[in-house]
């Protein structure tokens, strides 16, 4: 019942260029000139006026008439609706007062006993077999903390590798594999700057799960480098001078940010670069201070 | 202006509709949560169901689908757990907190990799923000079976410290299987030199000793001891194995460049072979 976008008919009419209107019988006789009465306040008294004129105001009226009409189609479809939505909010209320009830006496019960207990009813193999497929669902979903889950394809498996920094999960990426004739990847979704190829080479036909295991550390690494760069433009935005540059496999990061003292300011510059790319801790870190003072460089 | 009363109304209604939705996941949540069947009631029930079926008088689109759909799973997770040696014994799930974007979940898993087992109790919590999902772990708590050994619980506390359940699984995966690899490394060299080859921890041991048993008056006798340790304490996801001689004065002093060039076997056979011809 959105805004009641569907016109009545009589509001089609209205819209008709004058010549395509139908007289409309308005359950009585309304000749022309019995409307003399309302013609007064229009058409001037004395003054002879065409029929081209009288006809005019005549449908200007019905035009009135049928306006009106309208409006109190309106005016009750909207009532109508008001009172639909009342109802409705009653009968929502309602439910939800139920499952309310229901949810804290479910709350209530959990108070007196910890443990599992079977449904003491008798339950129908339907329910029993939804409970088991949820169950199975869930714990499919623990694997996915885990690092590696897959599922069974037509033609093969389909991995998802996810990635995670500490105790937070970051992206996970998928691998559509297909196992005849061969092993070999038919989708996914790793970042082209992870070398993919070369892994795939070395190791995807000898041994799929040292594959899987050296994919996943390349791709927890990065995860974990683009977390952390993430992680210090938005906790130290303040400190730090723009923004934080990154190369996309976020092996390298550089940033300024300066250090003041009573009246000086000193701008510093770090740039840290992450050799092993299956780790998330520098191998080379290099600060500098501008312009030109030279302040040393640590290794790691 | 009658509108705006309708709007009213209309957000008054999404709102409870919102409210439904969130009761009834709630409801649902619990019941299955509370809630158990054994494995005969479960196939039980497939057999059962498979009965039902058959009677013409329901319809039948909607009923095979609750039993090859559970099979279709059943088989997905049979294959994750052997692909990842990682096999989970029991899980309970209970629903802590649940709003409309933020749910929180109490976890127990236990289970076992290989030969090692472990349990794990963690709070984990789901927020569902403008683009995405964010989820996080707290409160882990980690028991493993061989939580003696100095090197595994300096790992277990490092993993607890951090949250980290991701890298505690992946580690886990690997160091099973190089606790895999050891074992059948020693029962091969067990069963091809016999003679050479003793294993006095047994197959799961720490080490392995070489000795020859033909007693040779000019030498003693010699004895090699290979100890496969683990570094899990890194952060960087990859182990390291580290193979430790203890020194025998006629111990071979290049096995680890041996160990490189020719890989684990190969090098241990060449200092099995150095060890028979009693050098």
């Amino acid at each position: 019942v959105a805004g009641g976008r569907g016109r009545a008919p009589e509001e089609e009419e209205l819209l008709l260029p004058p010549h395509r209107r139908f007289p409309r019988d308005r359950g009585g006789p309304t000749p022309a000139f019995s409307l003399a009465g309302e013609c007064r306040g229009r058409m001037e008294e004395g003054k002879a006026h065409s029929p081209h004129e009288v006809f005019a105001h005549l449908e200007m009226l019905e035009a009135q008439a049928r306006a009106a009409d309208v409006k109190e189609e309106e005016a009750k479809r909207q009532a109508e609706k008001l009172d639909r939505l009342k109802a409705r909010v009653r009968e929502l209320t309602c439910q939800r007062d139920e499952l309310q009830a229901k949810v804290d006496l479910q709350q209530k019960g959990q108070l007196g006993k910890e443990g599992v207990v079977s449904d003491p009813a008798q339950p129908s193999a339907h329910a029993v077999l939804e409970w088991k497929i949820k169950n199975v669902k869930d714990m499919l979903q623990v694997f996915y903390l885990t690092g590696i889950s897959g599922k069974l394809t037509e033609q093969g498996v389909c991995f998802c590798i996810s990635t995670a920094y500490e105790g937070t999960y970051l992206d996970s990426y998928y691998l559509d594999l297909l196992t005849k004739p061969q092993v070999y990847i038919f989708r996914h979704s790793i970042p082209t700057f992870i070398p993919l190829a070369q892994l795939a080479k070395k190791y995807l036909q000898t041994d799929i799960r040292r594959f899987l295991s050296v994919l996943s550390n390349h791709l927890n690494a990065y995860a974990a480098r683009r977390y952390q760069a993430d992680q210090l433009q938005e906790h130290f935005s303040d400190q730090i001078e723009g923004t934080l540059q990154t190369n996309s496999l976020c092996n390298l990061l550089v940033f300024n940010y300066n250090v003041s003292n009573k009246s000086k300011t000193f701008p510093f510059n770090v740039r840290l670069l992450y050799g092993d790319l299956c780790s998330s801790v520098p191998t080379k870190v290099t600060v500098s201070c501008t312009p030109g003072y030279w302040l040393g460089k640590c290794h790691r | 202006m009658d509108n705006s009363i309708c709007q009213v109304y209309e957000d008054k209604i999404q709102s409870l509709e919102e409210e439904i939705k969130l009761l009834t996941e709630k409801y649902e949540d619990y019941q299955q949560e509370s809630t158990f069947y054994s494995d005969e009631e479960i196939l039980m029930s497939k057999k059962s169901f498979q009965r039902e079926f058959w009677r013409p008088s329901q319809g039948y689109e909607y009923l095979p689908d609750l039993r090859d759909q559970l099979e279709s799973l059943e088989m997905d997770l049979s294959f994750i757990m052997k692909f990842t040696g990682i096999h989970f014994t029991s899980h309970f799930k209970k629903t802590v907190e649940k709003t409309r974007n933020r749910t929180v979940w109490k976890h127990r898993l236990s289970g076992n990799c290989h030969s090692l087992s472990f349990q794990v109790e963690f709070q984990l919590l789901e927020v569902q923000n403008k683009e995405n999902v964010s989820v996080v772990v707290s409160d882990l708590s980690v028991l493993m079976s061989c939580g003696g050994d100095s090197y595994v619980s300096k790992f277990v506390s490092s993993i607890e410290e951090h949250g980290n359940l991701l890298q505690f699984f992946r580690s886990l995966s690997s160091y099973a299987e190089w606790y895999e690899h050891r074992r059948c490394t020693f029962l091969h060299f067990k069963a091809k030199y016999p003679n050479f080859v003793a294993l006095p921890e047994g197959l799961l041991g720490h080490y392995i000793i070489l000795r020859n048993p033909k007693p040779s008056g000019q030498l003693p006798n010699e004895e090699g001891r290979i100890t496969p340790l683990l570094d899990l304490l890194t952060k960087v996801p990859e182990q390291v194995l580290a193979w430790k001689m203890a020194a025998i004065e006629n111990a071979p002093t290049g096995f680890r460049s041996m160990l490189l060039l020719f890989g684990i076997e190969a090098a241990i056979e060449n200092l099995i072979k150095v060890v028979s011809l009693g050098k």
